[in-house]
């Protein structure tokens, strides 16, 4: 296929962790809100006067210091986030809000802190630290309003004086789902028999909207979004389509490598992708918008420190309706190594996902950066493809 | 009662290299020998007259593959009472033998609602399952229903009892598709659930995110099987994890409303607030009588310390909390034993020359090894994070207002369960409360636990050493895998503490038979 015009554009935005447009946004004088975790509702730290960074470490190499402080058992995310919190890499933040979602985040925010890694020169800087709920109910619910109004509302109002009314959460939530709906408007196109984009690139495209200022990256997608409606997809391009499901991902080159192997990659359900992080915000005016985002966030959060019985089936239910929404032949579900809550979701999913719903799976464990361990993969992943393809020849598939 | 500390001396000659068992009992003079074996045959006495009597329970021995550890009981607690004499004897096994016997009544009931074993059906109505590291103070409104934890016999005993009691079930996991790095007490009690090794019972089950994520994700795979295979439906008890923050009470308290109501429905019992209050006042009881142990710990002489107060607290404090009124005769009898041995300024080896802090996840294939750092370095470790549980009195008078904050303190409790209250709840419980209680207990020494794969604790490595070094403490890291001794053995553990001992602050031990111990075989 012919190249996206402004593939190199997005790709070079995430080349490194304060990429241009943070660099721009915050001449503008708007305040960045570094966060770690799809848990934290995106429109809350996207008020005016603020933008989001979800945080990450790409070109990560050695991670000797933040290993020290972290122990080597600790996951290669969390680890690579101090590293690079150490090596003043998140200067740019005014404040780094996490929950107490996992463990291993939490202590690596904690680090951070202890070792006084950012906002040194800010004195409005702040780190905060939630309670978010771990069921979806009514409780559930009531809990995650009140920490996101305590410690996400509160401290960006007292300390920079955000405006934080219902009004600017509704104009947040409206910006948020222009951006939302191009995200899904282009990850549509690979629904198609014939993908006129590829996982790769749409990967690019979703990871820039948790890399940067969302409205800054607005123009370029509503182009590309035009420039896909006229591209000539490839005959023949992939061996078998899949998706990816598992915990957090901000390296591109996974998807890039399944593809590169012949496995097409049609939908994204993990921490970083479009499912559901890019799932628009419905809003009515019978309730206070905060109330109505936390609902959303929390009903369609696939994280799996969600432990009711709803939500550990409905995870499994919802990847299973993205392979058949999306038409794949199997799926690879990934966690990052050294992930407890992702260790035991990617042993029953892929136990479930496959004996119970049917679908082929591959199950592995990745590191931070695949660069590190990119011929083992390779290897997983084409004797993946290969046993797909043998079952649809069993099958008498086309 | 001796007085003198007779054979505590040459404690490793006794180790058999190759075997299980020991060449011999542990002379202890002729009163303290007595009482010794006099307790190990009330044990054996008590297993049999609980246990081994009923022919379902032997049917069980032979179905369920954790059941043959327990033949290994009165070994266990041979090692926790290694150089023990007089009064610290008998409070040892005033904690262990209580436990044992509650142990041992636990296995009976499992067993007798076991539609594999016994089957009693109207008895299994009555069963209300409930997590392995839950505080059992959700039930202290409901004297008719009855608390019982699969995992507690299945796992968490086993390997207390027998070093390599877990390991089948490790590996199961992993076979089925664990990653190998997660922490091996879920990861053993998911093998038991994904080997249909678990007794079936209950009319339901109440599941709690208790220490750590593994923790909370292993209760997806066994409910999983409980709510659909066995139908058992369960109640997921979600428990804020930052714990000491004001905003989260609330939605902490509802959890608990919404608990009981969920018992209540499914056991067709009314929450019972007198036997609650009743409950209550014994829990406060409790926590008054570890609070003037610890002050002793204080003191040069402390008397209630150790692995065996630590798994007397677990007991006591989590599994009990206040339902059982013979654990308040066991707290009275310890408190006098103490008391008494306190003013004759008694000693519970030969010589003490270091206080130690003793902090993080115990190795569990290794409980006792706390009794070997006092008989074999003279470490006295005076207290334990497992111990450093709730010090707050709970409402005991039936008002209409303590009504209310009965809830808030049951949640209260729940949060600050054992392990949890340290390991979530952000680092000032975890790393600044070390230090705080290094002053109070006059320690000039940390022994720091790393359990490899407790992420919680990993993630504070590096401020624990930065914070030892500016506070000039002598901090060990005493390195293990919790459940499973193939990573690093009882030796491998004991290495570290003789490497430091020997090469950092250059003394040689107390009792030189015990630094390198042929037990690698042993249970």
């Amino acid at each position: 296929m012919k190249d996206l015009k402004h593939l190199i554009y997005f790709e070079k935005l995430l080349e490194d962790s304060n990429n241009e447009l943070i660099a721009q946004a915050k001449e503008d004088g708007r305040i960045c809100v570094a966060y770690t975790c799809e848990n934290i509702p995106e429109p809350l730290v996207n008020l005016d006067g603020t933008f989001s960074v979800r945080l990450r470490a790409p070109r990560t190499g050695s991670m000797e210091m933040a290993t020290y402080y972290l122990t080597s058992f600790l996951c290669e995310y969390s680890r690579a986030l101090l590293e690079r919190a150490i090596e003043g890499g998140f200067s740019y933040a005014d404040c780094v809000i996490t929950p107490d979602g996992c463990t291993m985040m939490n202590r690596c925010v904690e680090n951070m802190e202890l070792l006084n890694t950012t906002g040194k020169d800010n004195d409005r800087f702040f780190y905060e630290y939630m309670e978010i709920p771990m069921k979806a109910d009514d409780n559930g619910l009531n809990l995650y309003v009140l920490q996101c109004r305590n410690h996400i509302l509160k401290p960006l109002s007292e300390n920079y004086g955000i405006d934080v009314s219902d009004a600017a959460i509704r104009r947040a939530v409206e910006k948020h789902n222009r951006l939302c709906e191009l995200i899904r408007a282009i990850g549509e196109f690979r629904k198609e028999e014939r993908p006129r984009i590829t996982g790769y690139e749409f990967a690019v495209l979703t990871l820039a909207t948790y890399a940067a200022p969302k409205e800054l990256l607005i123009e370029k997608l509503e182009e590309t979004l035009e420039e896909l409606r006229t591209r000539e997809p490839d005959e023949n391009a992939y061996r078998i389509r899949t998706v990816v499901v598992g915990s957090e991902m901000d390296d591109v080159d996974f998807i890039k490598l399944v593809e590169d192997c012949g496995a097409y990659v049609c939908a994204d359900r993990f921490c970083g992708g479009s499912l559901p992080g890019r799932d628009p915000i419905v809003l009515t005016e019978d309730e206070d918008a905060l109330t109505q985002l936390c609902r959303q966030y929390m009903y369609r959060g696939q994280c799996p420190r969600y432990m009711d019985t709803a939500k550990m089936v409905g995870r499994r239910e919802y990847a299973k309706s993205l392979a058949d929404e999306y038409g794949a032949d199997g799926i690879i579900y990934e966690q990052i190594k050294f992930c407890d809550p992702w260790a035991y979701e990617r042993m029953m999913g892929a136990h479930i996902l496959g004996n119970e719903f049917g679908y082929p799976v591959l199950s592995v464990d990745r590191p931070y950066s695949i660069g590190s361990s990119f011929g083992q993969l390779r290897t997983r992943v084409q004797a993946f493809i290969e046993s797909v393809e043998i079952k649809k020849i069993q099958r008498g598939d086309k | 009662m001796s007085d003198k500390r007779i054979g505590a001396k040459n404690f490793g000659n006794i180790y058999v290299e190759g075997k299980r068992y020991r060449s011999r009992r542990e002379w202890r003079g002729v009163v303290d020998t007595l009482y010794d074996y006099s307790r190990w045959l009330y044990n054996w006495v008590n297993m049999f007259r609980i246990v081994l009597c009923k022919p379902r329970n032997v049917k069980a021995m032979f179905r369920y593959r954790w059941m043959a550890n327990y033949l290994a009981v009165p070994m266990m607690v041979d090692r926790h009472t290694q150089g023990l004499r007089g009064e610290h004897l008998r409070i040892c096994h005033a904690e262990q033998d209580i436990i044992i016997e509650d142990v041992a009544k636990l296995l009976d009931k499992l067993f007798r609602g076991d539609k594999r074993i016994g089957n009693d059906k109207a008895f299994s109505d009555k069963v209300v399952l409930i997590d392995e590291n839950e505080m059992q103070s959700i039930m202290m409104g409901f004297p008719t229903v009855v608390p019982l934890s699969r995992e507690i016999a299945s796992t968490y005993i086993p390997v207390l009892l027998n070093q390599r009691a877990a390991l089948h079930y490790i590996d199961v996991a992993q076979e089925f598709g664990l990653a190998g790095d997660v922490c091996p007490m879920p990861e053993a009690e998911a093998g038991v659930s994904i080997d249909d090794d678990a007794p079936i019972l209950g009319c339901c089950a109440v599941q709690c995110n208790t220490t750590c994520d593994g923790s909370l994700l292993s209760n997806g795979v066994i409910s999983k099987r409980m709510e659909f295979e066995d139908g058992i439906p369960v109640f997921q008890l979600a428990t804020p994890l930052r714990h000491t923050n004001e905003d989260v009470q609330e939605y902490a308290a509802q959890e608990i409303r919404n608990a009981i109501a969920f018992v209540e429905e499914h056991t067709g019992e009314k929450w019972d607030w007198d036997y609650y209050f009743e409950c209550a006042k014994r829990v406060n009881f409790a926590t008054k009588c570890r609070l003037e142990w610890l002050e002793m710990s204080k003191t040069p002489y402390p008397q209630v310390f150790g692995s065996n107060l630590a798994l007397y607290t677990e007991t006591n404090y989590m599994a009990i909390s206040g339902r059982l009124a013979v654990f308040e005769e066991t707290d009275k009898k310890i408190m006098k034993l103490a008391r008494k041995a306190y003013q004759k300024k008694k000693m519970a080896a030969n010589e003490y020359r270091h206080r130690a802090i003793i902090w993080g996840v115990q190795s569990h294939y290794y409980m006792d090894f706390l009794v070997w750092l006092l008989n074999c370095w003279g470490i006295v470790p005076l207290i334990d994070m497992l111990s450093m549980d709730n010090t707050k009195m709970i409402a005991e008078e039936d008002t209409p207002e303590n009504r209310e904050q009965a809830i808030y303190d049951i949640a209260m409790l729940t949060e600050q369960m054992i392990m949890r209250n340290r390991t979530h709840g952000g680092y000032k419980v975890l790393l600044d409360d070390l230090w705080k209680f290094v002053n109070e207990f006059n320690a000039d020494m940390v022994i720091l636990w790393e359990h490899m794969s407790c992420k919680a604790l990993d993630g504070m490595h590096g401020l624990f050493e930065q914070r030892a070094r500016e506070l000039g403490v002598k901090l060990v890291w005493v390195s293990h895998d919790l459940f499973d001794p193939r990573v690093v053995s009882r030796q491998g553990v004991r290495d570290q503490i003789n490497s430091y001992m020997r090469t950092v602050l250059g003394e040689e031990p107390v009792d030189p038979t015990l630094e390198f111990l042929p037990d690698e075989e042993s249970w």
